[in-house]
């Protein structure tokens, strides 16, 4: 790779290359049966290159040399009918990188026969537990991505790892009654997936489901579930640590670093070395050492993320955040595995403690939430209706609010946390909110 | 390349026991350019090249895909290994429909191709964009993304099917922030095609519209106040409805979700009024259009609903065969890298004969819901949709806009309170996200629910 960054020097001021190689196998479940099985192999190269200010990139689905040399010739062709970015400054200098993580090994070289396997345990235990129960989805698999970045200051680092998940989708059917899909996921750096907690647990909620209660318009006490908790957070809240928002001024926290915004049960980092986080990467996407970054301790906002780019242009340093974006090739501001703190109450105690109020495993159309401002409106789907510190029925109802707002009501933090490996990763625990505004149905 | 895949295809049924064989090819140039605030943060020529394979055998599926073509013949023989392994975890075999098998180039009908037109035609496109959303003091801040490829894809099975398409796309993404005092707001804005290249920018989707209607958007919600939450009658423009058609009933239709959703029981019964019908069908612009499908099946016009009965629902083979149906067209494949599966095209409600003006004439307070952004729905037709411009109707004129909410309701309930079906018909192009991404559209004529949705 030395040489073709050399050669790369000869056209750009500088230049990055990235080389992604990833294997996956996995299988679906459709019906109460395996339906297909899979295994995907790619290899991508993404070139950066930098030529007086202008920014050129390409990408290949390949590592061979010549090929990268033509996608080297294709960034130059970009970057010189690109426009001048006065706000470059440079690519990223060589850091200091942590000791790497230990995977397990068996990852990379799992076949798919093994999710084969745990998929025929998890529909057997499922159907043992529950005859009017049907696995109507699920899948199981694994991934092994084994990545090397250079450029042309001296940046090499080369990263490999891996994660596994299995899911599985239930819907419950008595007489008429059809329960709405309720899902349920294991993910971790090994292959000790946890088949029979995942079936326990929605064997329970498709139970409790079975039953639906109308819910009220009013003001209760939301217990809102991880799945949920994490889907609402990442659209509502998360942009607007992006320190490129700061700059452009679109995020609510401008100006507020320092400042109690949220209750003080709301602690957040960007952890990528925390214990559960599915990928603990040492460098990010340019090679910047990555580290633990605190968002929010005790409902303080504590400062923004940065990429290289915008860091630059801020004057400060890069927080290790530089996600590329894999077909694009861009770099951008994101995070790596989020981390809610959790508190000291099981959820069961929470539930025990309500005397009437929700619990909510998903909400739908947290999508269409406005990062900008925090607005959202959303239906809790699928939720259950608490009564007198039981579990009642499912029920629906609408909330919509602001998320600033609603991250004030915090009245308890579950000691639970659950790995959401979905946009992105968040380790998240349940969170009870009071006072909460609701629309019944 | 249609040499070394024809020789891979030949192997492979010379040495595999497989009922099913499927080989598809895809070697596609991509421009892709990101502009944020006057810098393109992405400026890529990107090549993507690999073969996907399917294997059905011994009535299970095996996928594989690779870009390391050298090692064809071994992806293949692994897509059998693995079919193989699950078949032995099956209790039923999987069956595929029978079909007429195609050999056949399918050509691109665009005028202007994106690989005819210079990168510096492009970017002056996305500046002026830029400059024009710029030039309204409310917009902070605004983010264009735009992607187009050039390439072809080949399909080749065992059982004939020999399909090569001229592969072409152009798609543009607006995220705008406007801001005034202390609000904020956000707008998006979508087009694309893939029957249309480039004139697409000149003719049908001109700059001066595309900013013109992301400019009103932003002000709709800065201006906008909160609505008072509730059943009230709303009239929905072509986006909202199309986001419904697609989101809340369209899913609903696709052969391997209808399964677990009410729509299993409902076929052939009455579920809206005789007016209504909606269609997944080829439209003039539509980002779902093609002739054949991922697996070499001629794509059908079908009627999800046809006044107001409950009629046809989307279908590959293998549920065709399950359902006893003739497949449909409706396997699609995001890239290389993913099986087909059930997906829609062009999911719209077919226009009748009402004015909007008719609509909302004798609405004493309601809402008029013009755009999206974002909407999801569950398997029971539920729905959500985030609502990014919206107006109160009052005494039958529309008043003051509304500012960030969604509806929601059960779509099936809400089919029933359809009380007016517009003349006009709009189209919206989308991206679906099932597991793999599809370019898609949905739309229709304005139309007025009389209860069945709630908002706030």
């Amino acid at each position: 790779m030395e040489e073709l960054i050399r050669y790369g020097e000869k056209l750009f001021d500088e230049i990055e290359i990235a080389v992604y190689r990833n294997r996956d196998v996995g299988i679906h479940i459709e019906l109460n049966e395996v339906s297909t099985s899979a295994v995907r192999q790619r290899t991508v190269t993404i070139v950066r290159g930098i030529k007086d200010k202008r920014l050129g990139l390409a990408i290949i689905d390949s590592e061979d040399k010549d090929e990268i040399r033509r996608a080297i010739d294709e960034a130059y062709k970009m970057a010189k009918l690109n426009n001048k970015d006065e706000k470059w400054k440079t690519l990223p200098k060589p850091g200091k990188y942590k000791k790497p993580p230990k995977f397990d090994k068996a990852l990379k070289e799992v076949s798919s026969d093994y999710f084969v396997e745990l998929a025929k345990r998890g529909i057997e235990l499922s159907l043992e537990k529950d005859k009017n129960l049907i696995v109507a989805g699920g899948g199981g698999g694994a991934e092994w991505i084994e990545s090397l970045i250079l450029n042309s200051h001296g940046v090499e680092i080369s990263q490999e790892g891996g994660g596994a998940y299995f899911y599985l989708g239930f819907i419950g059917r008595k007489e008429s009654l059809v329960t709405p899909m309720i899902f349920d996921v294991d993910a971790r750096r090994n292959l000790n997936l946890d088949v029979e907690n995942i079936v326990e647990n929605l064997a329970q909620k498709v139970k409790w489901a079975y039953k639906v209660e109308k819910s009220r318009t009013e003001e209760a006490k939301v217990i809102v579930e991880p799945y949920a908790l994490a889907s609402l957070l990442h659209f509502a809240l998360f942009p607007a640590f992006s320190g490129e928002k700061l700059i452009k001024q679109t995020t609510p926290l401008a100006n507020k670093v320092g400042e109690q915004v949220f209750n003080e049960l709301l602690t957040i980092y960007d952890d990528p070395f925390h214990e559960l986080s599915l990928k603990p990467v040492i460098a990010d996407d340019e090679g910047v050492p990555t580290r633990k970054n605190a968002l929010i301790e005790n409902g303080t906002f504590k400062g923004f993320l940065w990429d290289n780019y915008w860091a630059n242009v801020y004057g400060t340093e890069s927080t290790g955040n530089g996600i590329r974006n894999s077909s694009t090739g861009g770099i951008s501001i994101g995070m790596h595995s989020v981390v809610i703190k959790n508190g000291k109450e099981s959820l069961e105690e929470l539930i025990a403690d309500i005397e009437h109020g929700y619990l909510v495993n998903g909400f739908q159309g947290a999508h269409s939430s406005n990062p900008d401002n925090g607005n959202f409106a959303v239906v809790a789907n699928p939720a259950y209706l608490i009564e007198n510190g039981e579990i009642k029925g499912s029920t629906v109802f609408m909330m919509s609010g602001n998320v600033y707002e609603l991250l004030k009501n915090i009245y308890a933090v579950s000691k639970e946390q659950k790995v959401v490996p979905f946009y992105g990763t968040t380790i998240s625990p349940s969170m009870a909110f009071e006072n909460v505004r609701i629309a019944g149905k | 390349m249609q040499d070394q895949l024809e020789k891979a295809l030949a192997w492979a049924m010379d040495n595999l026991k497989a009922e099913y064989i499927e080989l598809r090819y895809e070697n596609v140039k991509k421009n892709t350019l990101e502009l944020k605030d006057g810098t393109f943060t992405t400026f890529t020529g990107k090549t993507q090249r690999g073969v996907a394979i399917r294997v059905l055998a011994d009535g299970a599926w095996g996928f594989s895909s690779t870009n390391r073509l050298e090692n064809l013949k071994k992806a293949i023989e692994e897509a059998y290994k693995i079919a193989k392994a699950v078949a032995s975890a099956r209790k039923e075999k999987i069956q595929l429909a029978e079909i007429k098998t195609y050999e056949d180039f399918v050509k691109s009908k665009m005028k202007i191709k994106p690989f005819e037109v210079d990168i510096e035609e492009k970017v002056d496109h996305l500046r002026s964009l830029e400059k024009l959303l710029k030039e309204d003091k409310a917009v902070k801040s605004s983010w264009l993304r735009y992607e187009d490829a050039s390439g072809e894809k080949i399909l080749l099975t065992n059982e004939g099917t020999n399909i090569k398409w001229e592969l072409n796309y152009v798609w543009q993404y607006v995220w705008a922030t406007g801001k005034e005092g202390d609000k904020l707001a956000a707008a998006r804005d979508e087009v694309g095609a893939v029957e249309y290249g480039w004139e697409l920018f000149k003719e049908r989707e001109p700059n001066e519209e595309v900013a013109k209607r992301v400019i009103r958007k932003v002000h709709a919600q800065l201006n906008g106040v909160a609505p008072k939450r509730g059943e009230f009658p709303i009239v929905a423009g072509p986006i909202i409805v199309g986001i419904i058609a697609h989101e809340a009933l369209g899913h609903l239709a696709e052969a391997d979700l209808t399964i677990n959703s009410p729509f299993k029981e409902l076929i052939g019964k009455q579920i809206a009024p005789e007016y209504v019908t909606m269609s997944e069908r080829i439209v003039d612009g539509g980002f779902g259009n093609d002739k054949y499908d991922d697996e070499g099946v001629k794509v059908k016009d079908i009627h999800i609903i046809e006044n107001g009965i409950l009629k046809e629902i989307m279908l590959n083979r293998e549920y065709a065969h399950k359902w006893n149906l003739s497949p449909n067209g409706h396997a699609r494949a995001e890239n290389y890298t993913y099986p087909p599966i059930i997906r829609m095209r062009n999911t719209i409600f077919e226009p009748r004969d009402w004015s909007l003006e008719e609509m909302i004439e004798d609405i004493k307070f309601g809402y008029y819901v013009v755009d999206f952004r974002g909407g999801q729905a569950q398997l029971n037709s539920s729905f959500q949709v985030g609502v990014q411009e919206g107006y109160m109707i009052e005494n039958g004129e529309i008043t003051k806009s509304i500012r960030d909410t969604s509806i929601s309701g059960i779509a099936i309930e809400a089919l029933k309170k359809i009380s007016a079906v517009g003349k006009d018909f709009g189209l919206e192009m989308g991206r679906c996200g099932k597991g793999q991404t599809a370019f898609v559209s949905s739309g229709g004529p304005h139309m007025r629910f009389d209860g069945g949705i709630i908002i706030g």
